[in-house]
């Protein structure tokens, strides 16, 4: 088995960001998966770009422009 | 009231991005020189300058140490100076390259870390090659990080230098630990805003001309005083692809509405600083890399750089904004600000959809946060008072830590919230009735903001405690910062009571310790003392989980050696007395605090106060 390498973009462990850790993830050609060197994750790109967008529910007010910001 | 945003934006030929050697060059042996690295790295400049003068936006553009070794990076400085009045600057960020690593022997590219002597002779190669390119000294210069002896080094020697990019808000411990504990920038406690800093300490303002390093600083990236507060700071700042990197956009449509929420943001918090407010973008070329960032194709990165230029420049066209070069920035500042005039920010919630609200005062004395969410708890503390000592770099005991210690971080050192014991860092207050007690931490509110002379004051929204009896009490929190003097008031007055017989005792209490990261230190040379005559009181900090108190006590107090700091509380209202706590192994903590008694329509008032220990 040949060694990983680094995807087509840097994609990030979307289980690390969930915990405000930056983890570059290395991809897998032989199971055509991504994985995480720090914890346990791996999944293919269709999997990893699910997850970012669920990720996002954090961020409540990202899709709207706010600009009233009186006390 | 005129209100003036002023913006500086600035742009760095870095040869050697970061990230795009160690990132993008994975799987390449490491090589600085590489032709398509240079390449690269300087259409990547050229682009961004394009972004800002397409929109009619000046730059101030700093030179890194590896781009004055190329002939083609000088020359696009200069025709950029000559064509769009651009000011020409010095950044020591972008020390790595082939000429520096043979010359110095090291990887080291941090300025504020290296020796007292390895940064003396940086500054002056650095500062005698920009001399030797452009024939004259620079007037701005700047890192990541700016310790008080290196900038009074460079302003010795370099009295030309008038503006320096000083510190970035936050990134601290958090950030260290987002980048998997492998990126040392420690520089938590630090002023958001522009500010004049001391000789003795980079982050404390100073107080006057006689501590007045020379310089004004501005922070790196404007950021969100919330989200960076609590989490990764390098996703929220008015820096595009910090943006892009927390993923805060809509992968359908590429939009990202935080970004201008964030700049405008800022310009309502001209409300707060007498008409004025600043914000600065600050984007090192290893963003914009054609290989794509943060899940973030090049075109993304691209579009995001272009948008947020655009932004700017339809603001400058519409007569809301003025650009301004670091140096001319630095002008402006000294005009429009006094040493002691504070830095305030009334910041909400813009992304989460939450309505917190946190208040950020920062004056030459003392750095303050104060919670809404949690009843106008002071959830963060610096002593500038102190004006600590704090050398930085290889020689000195903090080779990395540059951050202002704290007395109180409810991130660090838990705020009101603790597992199963202990108490956790915070500064609030209980109201207690019939055997039953209520912290104000679980008393959400908003806050309004006013300036009375020179006082700046938070009027929160009366906020409505039950007790188990159903006696009702209706309570408002006053809480001023007198301009430059180190004390914090807060006034507690009862507005209604359901039974106006009840007899309801307010603890003032502030629970703190020292330090700058999230582990325990040593308390054992702090002193705890009550001050009241006869009944006085001292309590030498050993873990032994005592207390100490006094009626009609005058004062009680915390000194802690260690960060040269006294602090303080003293009180005024019926019935006061005064305590202090000493903590335990499990909870190594002190607090300082005063007990009262309140009926209806009565005020009970206390100051926190900050100083230098010795």
């Amino acid at each position: 088995m040949a060694q990983a390498k680094k995807g087509r973009l840097n994609y990030r462990c979307p289980a690390c960001f969930m915990r405000d850790l930056d983890i570059d993830m290395f991809y897998d050609e032989e199971k055509d998966e991504y994985y995480c060197l720090r914890c346990q994750f791996h999944g293919d790109e269709k999997k990893v770009l699910e997850l970012n967008e669920q990720l996002r529910w954090k961020y409540g007010s990202m899709r709207e422009r706010i600009t009233e910001f009186d006390d | 009231m005129t209100e003036q945003f002023a913006v500086t934006i600035i742009h760095r030929p870095e040869m050697v991005p970061e990230y795009a050697e160690k990132v993008t060059g994975h799987g390449k042996a490491e090589d600085l020189g590489r032709k398509a690295l240079l390449t690269e790295s300087l259409d990547i400049f050229k682009t961004q300058q394009r972004c800002a003068h397409e929109n009619g936006l000046r730059t101030t553009i700093q030179m890194t140490y590896a781009s004055l070794f190329n002939d083609e990076a000088v020359a696009l400085a200069k025709a950029d100076h000559e064509k769009y009045g651009d000011e020409i600057a010095l950044t020591l960020l972008g020390l790595p390259c082939k000429e520096f690593r043979d010359k110095y022997k090291t990887k080291d590219f941090c300025i504020w870390m290296f020796s007292m002597e390895d940064k003396k002779a940086i500054v002056r190669d650095v500062f005698e090659k920009f001399h030797e390119r452009f024939g004259f000294y620079p007037e701005s210069t700047g890192s990541y990080y700016m310790d008080a002896e290196l900038i009074n080094f460079i302003k010795e020697e370099y009295p030309s230098v008038k503006c320096a990019v000083a510190t970035c808000w936050e990134e601290g411990p958090k950030a260290y630990h987002t980048c998997n504990n492998s990126w040392y920038t420690l520089m938590d406690g630090g002023p958001w805003a522009p500010w004049i800093p001391s000789k003795v300490n980079t982050h404390a303002p100073a107080a006057n001309k006689e501590e007045d390093s020379g310089i004004v600083a501005i922070p790196h990236l404007s950021r969100d005083l919330l989200a960076c507060y609590d989490g990764n700071g390098s996703n929220f700042g008015t820096h595009p692809q910090n943006v892009l990197r927390g993923m805060i956009y809509d992968t359908k449509t590429w939009e990202y509405p935080y970004l201008y929420n964030l700049i405008d943001q800022y310009r309502h918090l001209a409300k707060y600083n007498n008409g004025y407010a600043y914000n600065m973008m600050f984007v090192g070329p290893g963003w914009m890399n054609k290989m794509g960032r943060w899940e973030a194709p090049y075109e993304l990165l691209l579009k995001s750089y272009e948008d947020g230029c655009a932004y700017y420049g339809k603001l400058k066209k519409e007569g809301k904004l003025t650009d301004m070069t670091m140096s001319e920035f630095a002008d402006f500042y000294r005009a429009k600000k006094t040493y002691t005039e504070p830095e305030c920010a009334l910041w909400r919630d813009i992304l989460y959809g939450s309505e917190k609200q946190l208040f950020w005062y920062c004056d030459p004395f003392v750095r303050a946060c104060v919670n809404m969410d949690q009843g106008g708890a002071i959830v963060d503390l610096r002593p500038y008072a102190a004006k600590l000592e704090w050398p930085v770099g290889i020689g000195t005991p903090h080779v990395q830590d540059a951050s202002y210690p704290f007395l109180i971080q409810e991130k660090y050192r838990a705020g009101y919230f603790t597992h199963y014991a202990g108490e956790g860092t915070i500064r609030s207050a209980k109201v207690c009735y019939n055997g039953e007690e209520v912290d104000l931490c679980l008393c959400r509110t908003k806050a309004h903001f006013s300036q009375n002379g020179s006082d700046r004051v938070l009027t929160l929204d009366p906020v409505e405690i039950v007790f188990a009896d159903d006696t009702r009490v209706k309570l408002q929190t006053v809480v001023t910062f007198p301009e430059g003097t180190g004390d914090i008031r807060i006034d507690r007055k009862i507005l209604s009571i359901s039974n106006p017989e009840a007899k309801v005792t307010v603890q003032e209490y502030m629970v703190g310790c020292y330090g700058t990261t999230e582990y325990p230190e040593d308390m054992t040379s702090l002193t705890l003392r009550v001050e009241a005559g006869e009944s006085s009181a001292t309590i030498p900090y050993e873990y032994k989980c005592r207390e100490a108190s006094a009626e009609n006590a005058a004062s009680v107090s915390c000194t802690l050696p260690p960060i040269k700091t006294l602090v303080s509380m003293e009180a005024e209202g019926r019935d006061k007395a005064g305590f202090v706590r000493e903590g335990y192994a499990f909870s190594p903590m002190f607090t300082l605090g005063y007990t009262g008694t309140l009926k209806e329509k009565e005020v009970f008032t206390t100051w926190l106060k900050l100083r230098r220990a010795d």
